[in-house]
């Protein structure tokens, strides 16, 4: 049957051709496309590891003053601690949730080294962001006098790191002066929102007299509303005369940062969706012409006793054999990608995409044959042969 | 004769309106997509208001401090210092305008929250840029010399701050983080899209929290140098390297960290795609990305409209052989055959236009972007209806022609 079908359709290689182009071409756009929204989609399902919606982003710089800046930020931080509406503030470096900065640095453990996003905060984040401990605890302030720097990492970056061991207290060092020693492990932090990949997180406490880290990450009371946000900023400036001071709500930056990455792939998937409508369409077309062509044929293997659903079937095994072809033709190309590691995706990525894009393919081709044959597999042999 | 050609060729769509659609579909959506994608990318690099002189402008937005064997890196905007030394001084340039990068700041206006834009320039910001001023006027050289504390604010920000009231704003004060500036001049706001130009307040560059006394190479502040005419960017290309070169080695090495200093004087263009590329390998391979994908996306119509046309060619057989029987030449059949396709490409092409300037529109009013401007690209448009036109006339004009040559009993007989 198959040899068969093949013979059919090499006998017509002129015409298929096309068609066969067509389907690949639908193919390779439908891959790139899958790529992009399952990569996207992976990511999303991913919970992002921390509570944002009452929380403020309090960013202080310094400009031109230069003196005191360590106590200053102190001062600060207590003044924001001690008011009625906040339910807890932390510092934290300028790689706030869902800001556009990123701090990238690695560790080593055991000749294993893993880069990771640091962020510099103090005890308090934990509360300000709500970030459950999966193991051990959050570093406290008297952590600071031990011999090694305390840190907080997430799952991910454990799993690197200490492969199959736990990482709970063990010793890593950053480079030859410092070192550090894992107090606690939290499950995921997705410090750029749900579309960020679950990457490795390093929490690191502030020094105690830091003065570049001036970000002030406040939890405020529900219904809390702009006036209070004014008298911050007023009692700020005052306090802190020639400083900026700024606030932005972590749930409106949230809001910016994934429409960075929704907003193209829905783009994407508007062009592409009204491609592959235009391409259905198409086949839809040719297959429509293809097949009203073959009346006599079909009239011929009625007559001779096929049954309406034989002819359907060969028209449908027809154009699978050809969607086969280009897919092919398409997988050559499409698994140079998880072979050759490009864009340095997940191979899973890549392969889910395969397999949906095949799928996809096979619906369409599926849909835009069975109305035509059907259609010409219902007529009457008499009528069929007949016209010839 | 014209008006007999475009009768059949109406009714020749009319007879298979399926196959009518398809083909217009394919065109529409070709044209569509691209007319919206190159109008995007004019309002990005084309000359728009507020920065209409972008043709003869360069941009130097970013410094970067690097080592010869590439490991260690840094970059970022220049020092107003840095930007006075080196940039005000280039002797080939009309004008060189000096503003901070993008900052932000809140005001209040009755316990609501304003999120500003604010941005520090000097007073050739002004001539440089073309901002249409709605009321009042720019600071001068008395504002900068005494460090006022005024502001140009955008008419966006007018009617936050002040409210709808029509009354002039002039002279009125706009409190910024616990400072009073006095409102000197308002302007009609640009697109956030513009980012060296986009504000929603303007201060001169004395004012507070500017950061332009700040010592060293780098800092927050960006210069466009305004050539006298376009002819001249290379010149001031030159002369800008020439003054970067003379820069000695302790200014920018930060204690022997950096040995290597990269300061480039470029057009919009080229200094967006150098913020994405850093070597010409990887602008060859952007280069080859966009490419691709365009391709893809002009390509799958292309192969459609081929493949349907194709297919559809016999249909037209007995047509032919009946005509040619009456006595036709070939040159008739062929001018048939190009009149029909022209028609049908340039129905699409009016779809096309259609609705290209209802998603324009909406993309105008729909707020994504402040202030959008988008405008359809004639030349654009005429180009790609020359490209669907030589897909269409390559797929539906030459099988016919090649039928056309068969011999009338043949063509009957199909």
């Amino acid at each position: 049957m198959l040899r068969h079908l093949f013979k059919l359709i090499w006998n017509k290689k002129g015409t298929h051709s096309l068609l066969i182009i067509e389907v690949w071409a639908a193919f390779m756009v439908l891959f790139g496309v899958l790529t992009l929204i399952v990569f996207n989609l992976r990511n999303y399902l991913q919970p992002i590891g921390f509570q944002y919606e009452q929380v403020w982003n309090l960013e202080l710089s310094s400009n031109q003053d230069t003196t005191e800046l360590a106590q200053k930020l102190q001062r600060a931080i207590q003044r924001v601690r001690s008011y009625p509406q906040v339910t807890a503030a932390s510092r934290m470096s300028s790689n706030t949730p869902f800001s556009a900065n990123q701090i990238g640095n690695s560790v080593t453990y055991n000749k294993v080294n893993v880069g990771a996003d640091f962020y510099y905060t103090d005890s308090d984040l934990t509360k300000v962001l709500d970030i459950p401990l999966k193991k051990g605890r959050w570093y406290v302030e008297s952590d600071r006098t031990g011999k090694y720097v305390p840190i907080v990492i997430n799952q991910v970056m454990e799993d690197k790191l200490f492969q199959n061991e736990s990482g709970l207290n063990k010793v890593v060092k950053r480079d030859e002066k410092t070192s550090y020693k894992v107090v606690g492990i939290v499950d995921k932090f997705k410090g750029k929102g749900l579309f960020m990949s679950d990457n490795p997180a390093l929490f690191q406490i502030l020094d105690k007299d830091d003065r570049w880290n001036s970000n002030i990450l406040i939890k405020t009371k529900p219904g809390t509303d702009a006036n209070f946000e004014a008298r911050l900023v007023k009692d700020m400036a005052t306090m802190l005369p020639g400083w900026g001071v700024e606030v932005g709500y972590l749930k409106d930056s949230r809001k910016n940062r994934e429409n960075l990455t929704l907003v193209p792939v829905l783009i994407f998937l508007i062009v592409s969706g009204f491609l592959l409508t235009n391409v259905a369409l198409g086949l839809f077309g040719v297959l429509n012409l293809n097949i009203a062509k073959r009346k006599g044929e079909i009239g011929l293997r009625r007559a001779m006793g096929a049954t309406e659903s034989g002819v359907t079937s060969q028209f449908l095994g027809e154009i699978w054999v050809l969607a086969t072809f280009s897919l092919i033709i398409g997988l050559i190309f499409a698994v140079q990608f998880p072979l050759m590691n490009v864009f340095d995706l997940d191979k899973e990525i890549y392969i889910i995409a395969i397999l949906a894009a095949v799928a996809v393919i096979y619906i369409i081709v599926t849909l835009c044959a069975w109305f035509p044959s059907k259609q010409a597999a219902s007529i009457h042999p008499a009528v069929a042969l007949h016209e010839e | 004769m014209l008006t007999n050609y475009i009768k059949i060729a109406w009714k020749v769509l009319l007879r298979h309106p399926f196959y009518t659609f398809i083909t217009l579909f394919g065109i529409t959506l070709t044209l569509t997509v691209l007319m919206v994608v190159t109008s995007f990318l004019d309002h990005l690099f084309g000359a728009h208001y507020p920065e209409a002189k972008r043709a003869r402008s360069l941009y130097i937005a970013s410094v970067i401090q690097t080592d010869s064997a590439n490991t260690t890196m840094s970059s970022g905007p220049a020092s107003f210092d840095f930007l006075t030394k080196y940039v005000k001084t280039l002797k080939s340039a009309e004008r060189v305008a000096i503003m901070s990068n993008f900052s932000f700041s809140n005001a209040y206006s009755n316990g609501k929250r304003i999120k500003l834009n604010t941005k520090y320039t000097d007073i050739d910001f002004w001539s440089v840029t073309d901002f249409e001023f709605l009321e009042g006027k720019p600071y001068d050289e008395t504002n900068i010399r005494n460090a006022d504390h005024v502001a140009v604010i955008t008419d966006a920000l007018r009617e936050q701050y002040f409210g709808q009231e029509t009354k002039s704003v002039v002279g009125k004060t706009i409190d910024i983080e616990n400072i009073n500036f006095r409102v000197i001049g308002v302007v009609k706001g640009s697109p956030p899209t513009r980012v060296y130009t986009y504000s929603d307040v303007y201060f001169p560059y004395t004012a507070p929290k500017s950061n332009y006394e700040g010592k060293g190479i780098r800092g927050r502040f960006v210069a466009i140098v305004l050539a006298r005419k376009s002819a001249d960017l290379p010149a001031i290309q030159a002369e800008f390297d020439g003054h970067v070169a003379r820069i000695p080695r302790s200014e920018y090495s930060d204690n022997n960290h950096f040995n290597v200093l990269v300061v480039k004087a470029d057009t919009y263009f080229d200094h967006f795609l150098s913020m994405f590329t850093r070597s010409d390998k990887d602008r060859i391979a952007l280069y080859g990305i966009v490419g691709l994908v365009l391709l893809m996306i002009m390509g799958l119509p292309a192969v459609n409209l081929v493949n349907v046309n194709v297919s559809r060619i016999l249909e037209r057989a007995s047509e032919i052989g009946v005509r040619k029987a009456f006595g036709a030449p070939s040159k008739a059949l062929l001018w048939q055959f190009i009149i029909e396709n022209i028609f049908i490409t340039f129905i699409g092409g009016a779809f096309a236009l259609l609705l290209t300037f209802a998603i324009i529109h909406f993309i105008n009013s729909s707020g994504w972007i402040a202030y959008a401007d988008l405008t359809i690209n004639l030349p654009v448009f005429l180009t790609s209806i020359l490209v669907c036109l030589v897909f269409g006339l390559l797929s539906g004009v030459l099988p016919a022609v090649r039928m056309s040559r068969l011999k009338i009993a043949e063509a009957l007989k199909v």
